[in-house]
């Protein structure tokens, strides 16, 4: 039976994509359009593309693998036409055609290639934009078009309504630079949807926009933007003027999520005169530690999850043993425990002090559910 | 990077994702009875220990941070890979597991290919932001290990865990634990751990293995390890104060 295989000079091309893509592209699906159907020379990428992923064929030949490859759009993209008769200026990079000057033996081409494309369906995009006949429509764009990383995009087709997608970046600052010791590799971001119904003609009550913050997933780890209560969007409501007050809250949520980092930093770092120095603990967002604790001769870890929403929500304890086992062989765990006696008024030494009496009186609880459990195994 | 002492801080510093061999002894030695039965009364080895151990490792290191990886060889008379490729599943270590066929009955331990092997995946390990760490599971109890590994390369942290006969007319483990010690002094990137245990006890092997969970770059210096801490015991009354350990006062008044 064959095994599938990409040809050498495709496979670079993709896997080079894959390391340095300055954004996540996907690869969805791969499959072959020669004759030998165990040699795979086509695959859809899936490009994040305003908040959301356009999704494009890359259609190589395996028995001319020098070639460049044939790219497909969606079947809502008709009208894009990249590389004929757009005007030079138009090209954000470099303004060489890089299906004319395909270099098989740079890895670099397809995305270069790929890169160069997004980069004209944004200017398609804006186009179509632009040429939306909404006087309101016309009247928001205009007072964002300047903003560097917008992107934008026009939903219409069969049964559905037409729509304008805003992804807007919020915040000029570098995120990166605020929580002090990431390693983030990307630049993390929060942008703000915005869904304009296209409805024509000028009214004196216009559609409120739909609104959703969205934010590079890396950011999860501080903070979640989807938590984040958006301000109401109320009557004669423009961007120009949502868009500060926003970026003011968002400001402010960013300080407070970084004056939560240190609070569970400083808990951590009190649980330690109780429970002996981490195992490991998360150094950079302070969201768990884990502990080795003995009662008795019972020798088991206790690991901490903290939320962000700490210290409102306790920490989520998990008890592990270190002396019994599942019939996999898999150490066995605790189930969440989060019922303990808990105030986030208490001083973090309290808080401490409280959970360690806890898990003193659990772990008697836990040996013998342990106990329970290999004994059941060995009837 | 010198492991701290003193009291624990924890400042804001990045570190990395682990990629842990496991090297394990297959001298025949390793075939010698635990002081504990198996499941159905069989007799239980030290290299079942040591396989429990492992997977006892890898199931709580995972559950720290699954972003963490391990690989698998083995010491016969000399060593050899039982899965090179690191990945995070238990059901790696069981399929390297199968491979083990104890058979050797070598007097020599030489470690210094065990050595390179080890500097060259901690430089693929470092291409990946990763640190290297090679936990040596030894047998040997008249087998002093030796290597030639040069003392400027130190790009993996090793700690060694030593299970051994009691000392005898006819073995010295007293010398192969100071040379355990001193090789991962010579060795070792950052603070590596050694532990030893001619008792025979699995639970000892288990509760050394645990602290062999913690974080080389987030360690203290072997001689302050204050872990596993003890829990006070309650009983329904009294309160048991145990010696000098941090015991909680039971609070009276009610802090809301």
């Amino acid at each position: 039976m064959a095994v599938d295989t990409i040809p050498p000079l495709i496979n670079a091309q993709l896997n080079y994509l894959r390391s340095n893509a300055p954004f996540s592209i996907k690869v969805e699906q791969m499959w072959s359009g020669c004759r030998n159907p165990s040699l795979i020379d086509r695959f859809t990428l899936a490009i994040p593309f305003c908040l959301d992923y356009i999704k494009w064929d890359v259609i190589y030949n395996a028995q001319n693998p020098l070639a460049a490859p044939d790219v497909i759009f969606g079947p809502e993209d008709e009208a894009f036409h990249p590389f004929r008769g757009m005007r030079e200026e138009s090209l954000s990079n470099s303004k060489k055609n890089c299906l004319l000057e395909w270099n098989y033996k740079d890895p670099a081409c397809l995305l270069t290639l790929i890169l160069q494309l997004r980069d004209l369906y944004m200017v398609y995009q804006k186009q179509r934009v632009g040429e939306v006949d909404d006087e309101r429509l016309k009247f928001e764009l205009g007072t964002i078009i300047s903003k560097e990383g917008l992107e934008m995009y026009m939903s219409s087709g069969v049964e559905k309504p037409e729509e304008v997608r805003f992804a807007v970046p919020l915040l000029g600052m570098d995120i990166n630079k605020i929580v002090i010791g990431s390693s983030w590799r990307q630049q993390q971001k929060i942008y703000l949807q915005v869904i304009f119904p296209v409805v024509g003609k000028f009214t004196n009550k216009p559609p409120v926009p739909r609104l959703k913050l969205v934010s590079t997933p890396d950011l999860r780890a501080v903070l979640s933007v989807e938590d984040v209560r958006l301000l109401p969007w109320s009557d004669g409501m423009c961007l120009a003027e949502y868009l500060p007050t926003l970026e003011e809250l968002l400001a402010s949520q960013i300080k407070d999520a970084v004056t939560l980092i240190e609070l569970r930093r400083q808990f951590i770092v009190a649980l330690a005169p109780f429970f002996g120095r981490p195992l490991e603990a998360d150094s950079v967002f302070c969201r768990k530690a884990s502990f080795l604790s003995v009662s008795g001769i019972f020798t088991f870890v206790v690991h901490f999850a903290l939320t962000l929403q700490f210290p409102k929500q306790p920490p989520l304890l998990v008890l592990q043993s270190s002396q019994h086992f599942d019939l996999r062989g898999a150490a066995i765990k605790s189930s969440s425990l989060t019922e303990y006696p808990w105030s986030p008024r208490w001083d973090v030494s309290e808080m401490a002090e409280r959970i360690f009496d806890f898990v003193a009186d659990e772990c008697l609880n836990f040996r013998k559910i342990c106990n329970e459990s290999v004994h059941q195994q060995q009837r | 990077m010198e492991a701290s002492s003193g009291e624990y801080t924890l400042p804001p510093s990045t570190y990395s994702s682990e990629d842990i061999i496991f090297c394990i002894d297959t001298h025949n030695e390793c075939l010698r009875e635990m002081k504990a039965k198996g499941a159905e009364g069989q007799a239980f080895t030290r290299l079942d220990a040591i396989k429990q151990s492992i997977l006892l490792f890898i199931t709580s290191k995972l559950t720290i941070n699954s972003d963490h990886r391990f690989a698998f060889c083995a010491l016969g008379n000399s060593p050899f890979w039982l899965q090179k490729e690191f990945s995070n599943t238990p059901e790696s270590a069981l399929a390297s597991f199968r491979k083990i066929t104890p058979h050797s009955s070598s007097d020599q331990a030489d470690l210094t290919q065990l050595f390179r092997a080890a500097a060259h995946e901690a430089k693929r390990s470092r291409a990946q932001n990763r640190i290297l760490r090679l936990i040596l599971i030894y047998c040997r109890s008249s087998v002093p290990p030796h290597h030639k590994w040069p003392a400027t390369q130190k790009l993996f942290t090793l700690d060694a865990m030593y299970l051994h006969d009691k000392p005898g007319a006819e073995n010295c483990p007293q010398k192969v634990y100071d040379a355990l010690v001193d090789t991962i002094e010579e060795v070792s990137e950052y603070e590596g751990y050694v532990f030893e245990s001619g008792e025979g006890l699995p639970r000892i092997l288990f509760r050394n293995m645990c602290v062999l969970l913690s974080h080389p770059q987030q360690r203290c210096i072997q001689d302050d390890i204050d872990i596993p801490k003890s829990l006070p015991k309650k009983s329904a009354a009294v309160e048991i104060t145990a010696g000098g350990e941090n015991v909680p006062s039971s609070s009276q008044e009610l802090s809301m």
